[in-house]
């Protein structure tokens, strides 16, 4: 028997609601479907009436999470556009923003992650330490979200003497509570369980269906544009790239908490060698005409933006494609396969700003007898699936 | 990567293709010749992926940018087709991680990809006018508002 699953595209607790439309059979998940667009503003309509200063504030409002990458991505198409050379010094705060920026990210997923395991008490954990990197956002720009840094021509605060202490204590906190993570989530049996061997994206697949990031690096596929195509300060900063070959959620999760490790190293080289400077240079209203692409490795994975300039104040064209879209067709290729009960965790896995599902209809196909499900009884049920099967 | 070998490999003219600046390429090919010039790019050994396909209006065409990354350089791929009756040879075949983009591109541009086996609405909702491409310029905020029955 088939049912069809409507899954979202409300739920109440994050941003960008998608629906997907799930064929099931037995308990698994035979194909998806997914629709977008219920969260479409117009973006890149609106751009073609706003300046180019406003869409500096408007490209940070394209994600609430990762803001900074929308920003410094949309500066630096400018800024070529220009031919702007950015202060070393800014390059380097930009560094450090952008990685302060994916250690929350991964922070944020590793806790809804665990949430949708079921596992709430590294929930509560994993957000508590994400109190500390915000603290030093907040510190460094004076908000939590959305932080204003990033401007076209270089950074609007410098980040100061004093701040340098109470970042690295903060940093060593982190790195002490990375490490812990990692224990974890090698060791314990719940989490083992729910998530080796689920999801599974295979190399050849990931490459063919495009995917990025850390949904990318965790199907074994090194790619990186910090290290493809260094930006900002990255070309002067030794790192690894972080991959492992799992293939399911736990190697996305593994990659993640190790990606927080290498942040970590990151900005403390950053700070020990950050030069003296201007933190900014004057940046004309009109751009000249000519295009030019911009890329940045977002906490998500590879962000691309795309301006066309006409000689005026405002770009004729300016496309973004953020990463979720690039990762969504990976996504369904996971789903395809999976239990009922895996769906949530799998979701979350490639970190899609979306990770419950408010109102789920179950529709048989046999009696058109429908049932509408909520997030809160698709994790109820999926939780109560496994403690049946395994104990958990 | 090297302009003579973006020439040898894909089998263009040279002066289609145009070197923007350190890493930045961009390759113009005929509508006709997409096809055969991504599955080259394709086998090139260091080939990536395809990182998004923009589309954009210029003068009475539209043109659409195949965004290719490398891990040492970002080819774009510019081919265009008409306003009028836009077409396009699918690419879904050779990059199977093409298909939101063409749909996004449907949705927005109306641009027909030929062999896309699904090109159902993916951005714009349920009952949307046939015909309303809202990144048109033609179509302005005010238009797609009249259109729709709204008011600002």
């Amino acid at each position: 028997m088939t049912f069809e699953i409507p899954f979202g595209p409300q739920h109440p607790a994050l941003e960008e609601p998608i629906n997907f439309m799930f064929e099931i059979n037995e308990e698994r998940v035979v194909s998806v479907k997914p629709r977008l667009g219920y969260v479409h503003r117009g973006i890149e309509k609106i751009a073609e009436s706003r300046n180019y200063q406003q869409l500096v504030y408007l490209s940070e409002r394209i994600c609430g999470i990762c803001s900074f990458a929308h920003a410094l991505c949309y500066s630096q198409v400018v800024e070529e556009l220009l031919g702007l050379e950015v202060p070393d010094r800014a390059k380097f705060i930009r560094t450090i923003l952008a990685e302060m920026e994916r250690i929350q990210n991964h922070y944020l997923w590793l806790g809804l992650t665990a949430k949708e395991m079921g596992f709430e008490t590294l929930f509560m954990y994993a957000w508590r330490d994400r109190e500390t990197i915000i603290e030093m956002l907040d510190m460094i720009s004076g908000k939590r979200v959305n932080y204003g840094m990033t401007t076209i021509g270089g950074v609007r605060r410098d980040i100061t003497e004093s701040m340098m202490g109470r970042i690295e204590e903060s940093l060593n906190h982190l790195e002490a509570r990375a490490e812990y993570y990692t224990k974890v989530c090698t060791r314990d049996p719940s989490i083992l369980r729910r998530t080796v061997g689920v999801g599974i994206l295979r190399p050849r697949e990931a490459r063919a269906l495009c995917a990025v990031g850390p949904t990318a690096r965790a199907s074994g596929i090194a790619r990186d544009v910090r290290v493809d195509e260094p930006y900002a300060a990255y070309g002067e900063i030794p790192f690894k790239v972080v991959t492992y070959r799992g293939c399911d959620v736990a190697s996305r999760m593994y990659v993640r908490i190790d990606e927080i490790k290498e942040s970590i190293k990151i900005i403390r080289y950053a700070l020990k060698n950050m030069p003296e400077g201007p933190i900014r240079v004057k940046a004309p209203m009109r751009v000249p005409e000519g295009e030019a692409i911009s890329r940045v490795e977002a906490p998500r994975g590879e962000n691309l933006h795309f301006l066309k300039s006409n000689g005026s104040n405002k770009p004729e064209r300016w496309k973004i494609r953020a990463p979720t879209l690039a990762n969504l067709l990976s996504l369904c290729r996971m789903l395809i396969g999976v239990n009922l009960a895996d769906i949530p965790v799998v979701i979350a896995g490639i970190d899609p700003c979306i990770a419950c599902a408010e109102r789920i209809a179950l529709v048989d196909a046999e009696t058109r007898k429908c049932e509408v499900w909520d997030g809160k009884d698709l994790w109820r049920y999926a939780n109560e699936w496994y403690r049946k099967r395994y104990g958990l | 990567m090297k302009r003579s070998e973006i020439r040898r490999q894909l089998r263009i003219r040279a002066r289609n293709i145009i070197v923007q600046r350190d890493r930045r390429f961009i390759v113009n090919i005929e509508k006709k010749d997409l096809e055969r010039v991504m599955r080259r790019l394709m086998r090139m050994n260091n080939y990536t992926h395809l990182s998004t396909i923009t589309a954009l209006e210029v003068d009475s065409e539209i043109e659409l940018i195949y965004h290719v990354a490398f891990t040492d350089a970002l080819v774009s791929v510019k081919v265009r087709t008409s306003k009028d009756e836009p077409v396009l040879p699918s690419i879904v075949d050779l990059i199977p991680g093409a298909a939101l983009y063409e749909r996004e591109i449907h949705d927005l541009f109306g641009v027909e990809f030929e062999g896309n086996p699904d090109l159902s609405p993916l951005l714009l909702p349920d009952g949307w006018p046939e015909g309303v491409y809202p990144l048109r310029k033609w179509w302005s905020p005010d238009r797609i508002l009249s259109k729709l029955g709204g008011r600002r």
